[in-house]
């Protein structure tokens, strides 16, 4: 039993066609590598990132959140996402106030220290005021020595309007691009969207896994595994993800089971502890991992730019996109009904405006159902305070004693 | 629509509002006086008032009457006027609200209902307003629609969202793209689409029917309103001003929440009048006016009048803002003939929705035709689009034009984020620097 009566699941419940994407992802796997490491080698972001641009890769860094990484991939561009890189925040604090959330303040940090790395441009999608600001800020008052490009992601609920213009400024961005790194080739970009279709294949087939227990990853590794597509090669980051060994059987069953929201997962110092105490988090809804992985299984690319159109609209529910609250709300019961979580985790980024109006609906929410619900703020520095300690043990007793049979 | 609430309204309006009117009139003369750092005050306030009470006041009798609209600040109203919705604007309310010094009070509601206080202000007051059913206009109606667009921030489109589902009443949204660069083809057409589109679902909710001619009168109005409010705000560039810009954010009401109203057009024509006439004459919003400021951000509304005085006192004058400018800059985009497009143009470029190398050319040419000294930039945690920028545009102006300015953080409606002691501090330096620099 759930705790709750009435489950309303969205309109195609065709959100996992699981023994497709098994059979798909084993075709794939096979063509790969035949010897599955048990460990899961995920390269170190700046090492990877280093060693790419020592072989004359072209890479971007690219501000968080939606954008059409397959275009950059056609075009030979590495994106290399910019969400919270650690460190102090010594230089951004000139440039912004202290009321601004922490992910713009890391973005600029990074940015500021010129990272060598990066020598392609810097793009930036539109997510939300203090993004969208940021970007005209180093475009237009800071300047930097290489190019910054934006993109506009349509807001609200979209309709035949937003998907014609959604192409038109795919179509946009292309012609840029294509001043600065030549004619796309239309081949490359049919590649780059199979290898994306794929990615998507099996990043959904690994979120089914997750909240069956199927396979052996604490959370931690999970997370890792995630966020590395934030920084490799999409055919390197392919095969990771099809290293990743998924089990016949249902694993032990954890302590307690959490569903995760919000922008970024837990720092891994709240991870660790979380293994620790035996909980697994079995599904998640951050703006870094599935909400940006479509919501259902799509075809195979024929028309590439109808493809990266089609994705776009499929992407899950997200505050960012700022569709309407009760699709997000049906959305999530269908996530924790499908992972049978006991909880559920807000992970909220300091002054995140999009997360914070639409969680207070969705907490209300979830309380009315009986979920248990913590709520934990970050500002995305490292470690695990006491405080959060002890919010977390109380939460994970409060389950102990309601975890539903 | 039924009879009795149609007669109620029509009652009101024709007798009750007037006698409130006198009502205020007469409360209005026991006023206190003003402070002898300024002129005399503008004629004109008096029939602000009355317009702004009577707005509110009708407000009430109107379910049944009218369909309810609100609204937010950058929306183009112009199409709900056709379908004669009566307007709301959340934003003009909850800066009303801060201006009685009641922001902390209805913030602390919806805090209380567990709204992050990280929010905007202006959407925490108007919750909180929803919350309680407090305010200090009265009774606001309910909407029978929200209308929104994030021309201005996206703050607006998450903060209508929570009430649409709150209140389960349809919302409609002008998506409004960023200008990173320049409008591009594909921004116009998205936007005038969009905008055409809207018209089924408005003439659903309104019962009424869209006239391509009525849209066009409203459009007229609205753009001639505008325009006065520009030429008015122009009229500060005389020496000395007729008015300061803590005038300006009061009279700024009617361009924001009555525009393409006859009444707003009325209105202004009154005030240019009067504007006109003190220019002639030679009369000053302060009676010694020897520094010319210019403001950036929306106002402080809690504490407009200890910064009029703090400055008048020193013999400055606000003269220029960015926030009062944007209710006409943009408003020479408006072609009559050509509506759908040009509305995209006018609504889609304004302030904040444009980039910040446009802002910046903006405030140069500002400081030059309003022979600007000095420069006050208010940093409010309550409007990321407004804020998220200032330090480097008051670098690039500081450093190019060798102008004096200061950055004070403080909120637009929450008047627990005012730390008067830290405040004052940096104004009185910064007012040493403005005439260090000039005596230089």
């Amino acid at each position: 039993m759930y705790p709750f009566d009435a489950i309303v699941y969205l309109q195609r419940d065709d959100h996992y066609k699981r023994s497709d994407l098994e059979q798909r992802a084993q075709i794939d796997a096979m063509s790969i590598n035949d010897t599955k490491d048990k460990v899961l080698k995920i390269p170190d972001r700046s090492d990877y990132l280093r060693d790419q641009r020592r072989s004359g890769q072209e890479i971007m860094g690219v501000l968080p959140a939606l954008y059409p990484r397959e275009l950059l991939w056609a075009f030979n561009i590495l994106p290399a996402e910019i969400w919270d890189p650690p460190g102090e925040i010594l230089l951004a604090n000139v440039h912004l106030q202290a009321s601004i959330c922490p992910i713009v303040k890391r973005g600029l940090e990074f940015i500021l220290k010129s990272p060598e790395i990066i020598n392609s441009g810097y793009l930036f999608p539109h997510t939300c005021d203090s993004l969208q600001n940021l970007g005209t800020q180093v475009k237009d008052l800071i300047g930097v020595p290489v190019p910054v490009y934006t993109f506009y992601n349509p807001k609200g609920e979209f309709n035949k309007a937003s998907k014609r213009y959604y192409s038109e400024i795919l179509f946009n961005l292309q012609k840029t691009l294509e001043k600065s790194h030549g004619l796309l080739s239309q081949n490359q970009l049919k590649a780059a969207c199979e290898l994306g279709h794929k990615i998507d294949i099996r990043r959904q087939m690994l979120h089914a896994a997750l909240m069956e227990d199927r396979f052996d990853l604490s959370n931690r590794e999970y997370f890792q595994l995630i966020r590395a597509a934030e920084y490799m090669q999409g055919q390197d980051y392919l095969d990771l993800l099809n290293h990743v060994e998924i089990n016949e059987q249902i694993g032990v069953a954890p302590r307690a089971r959490l569903l995760v929201t919000g922008i970024l997962p837990p720092g891994d110092d709240i991870l660790n502890f979380l293994d620790e105490s035996r909980v697994r988090i079995v599904s998640e809804d951050l703006l870094s991992g599935s909400r940006r992985i479509p919501i259902v299984e799509m075809d195979q690319p024929d028309d590439p730019m109808e493809y990266l159109v089609e994705r776009f609209f499929l992407l899950p529910p997200c505050s960012t996109k700022a569709g309407g609250l009760d699709k997000r709300l049906q959305y999530l019961k269908k996530l924790i009904a499908k992972s049978r979580c006991h909880g559920v985790l807000f992970n909220t980024v300091k002054f995140c405006e999009p997360e914070l109006f639409d969680q207070h609906f969705l907490i209300k929410s979830m309380k009315v159902m009986g979920l248990p619900v913590l709520n934990l703020e970050t500002e995305l520095q490292p470690g695990l305070s006491g405080q959060e300690k002890t919010r977390i043990e109380a939460f994970l007793e409060m389950l102990d004693e309601g975890v539903p049979v | 629509m039924s009879l009795s609430a149609k007669l109620k309204y029509k009652f009101m309006k024709d007798y009750g509002a007037p006698a409130l009117m006198s009502l205020q009139g007469l409360k209005r003369r026991r006023s206190r006086p003003t402070p002898s750092a300024f002129g005399p005050p503008l004629e004109s306030n008096a029939r602000l008032k009355e317009i702004l009470t009577r707005h509110y006041y009708l407000s009430r009798f109107v379910p049944g009457v009218k369909k309810v609209a609100w609204v937010t600040s950058g929306a183009p109203v112009e199409l709900l006027r056709v379908f004669d919705f009566y307007t709301i604007y959340p934003e003009n309310h909850s800066a009303l609200v801060g201006a009685k010094k009641q922001g902390a009070e209805y913030c602390g509601i919806a805090e209380g209902d567990s709204f992050s206080q990280d929010l905007c202000s202006y959407a925490r007051i108007d919750l909180g307003h929803m919350l309680s059913g407090k305010s200090p206009a009265g009774k606001l109606p309910k909407p029978d629609l929200l209308f929104c667009s994030n021309n201005i921030c996206q703050t607006v489109l998450y903060w209508y969202k929570a009430i649409s589902q709150e209140l389960d009443i349809p919302l409609i949204h002008f998506d409004a793209p960023f200008v990173s660069d320049r409008q591009s083809e594909a921004d116009i057409r998205y936007m005038a689409q969009q905008l055409q589109d809207m018209i089924p679902i408005l003439e659903q909710v309104s019962g009424n029917v869209f006239y391509m001619s009525d849209l066009e009168a409203v459009l007229k109005r609205s753009q001639d309103s505008s325009r006065t409010w520009g030429n008015i705000l122009k009229a500060m560039q005389a020496k000395p001003a007729p008015m300061t810009i803590f005038d300006a954010f009061g009279h700024l009401a009617p361009i924001v929440s009555l525009r393409g109203l006859p009444v707003a057009q009325d209105y202004y024509n009154i005030l240019a009048e009067e504007i006109d006439d003190r220019v002639s004459k030679g009369i000053g919003a302060i009676r010694d006016e020897k520094y010319r400021l210019i403001w950036d951000n929306i106002a402080i509304w809690y504490k407009v009048r200890y910064l009029a005085t703090f400055f008048a006192e020193r013999k400055m004058n606000f003269v220029t803002a960015t926030y009062t400018n944007a209710w006409a800059e943009t408003i020479d985009h408006l072609n009559i003939k050509d509506p759908w497009n040009s509305m995209a143009r006018t609504y889609g470029q304004i302030i904040l929705n444009n980039n910040l190398k446009h802002r910046l050319g903006l405030m140069r040419r500002m400081i030059d035709d309003f022979s600007v000294d000095g420069m006050v930039m208010h940093s409010t945690r309550s409007c990321k689009p407004y804020s998220v920028g200032q330090y480097d545009l008051r670098k690039a102006i500081s450093t190019s034009l060798n102008l004096p300015s200061v950055i004070i953080d403080a909120d637009i409606a929450d008047e627990r984020v005012w730390s008067e002691q830290q405040i004052q501090t940096r104004l009185e330096a910064f007012c040493e620097s403005l005439e260090d620099t000039n005596r230089g």
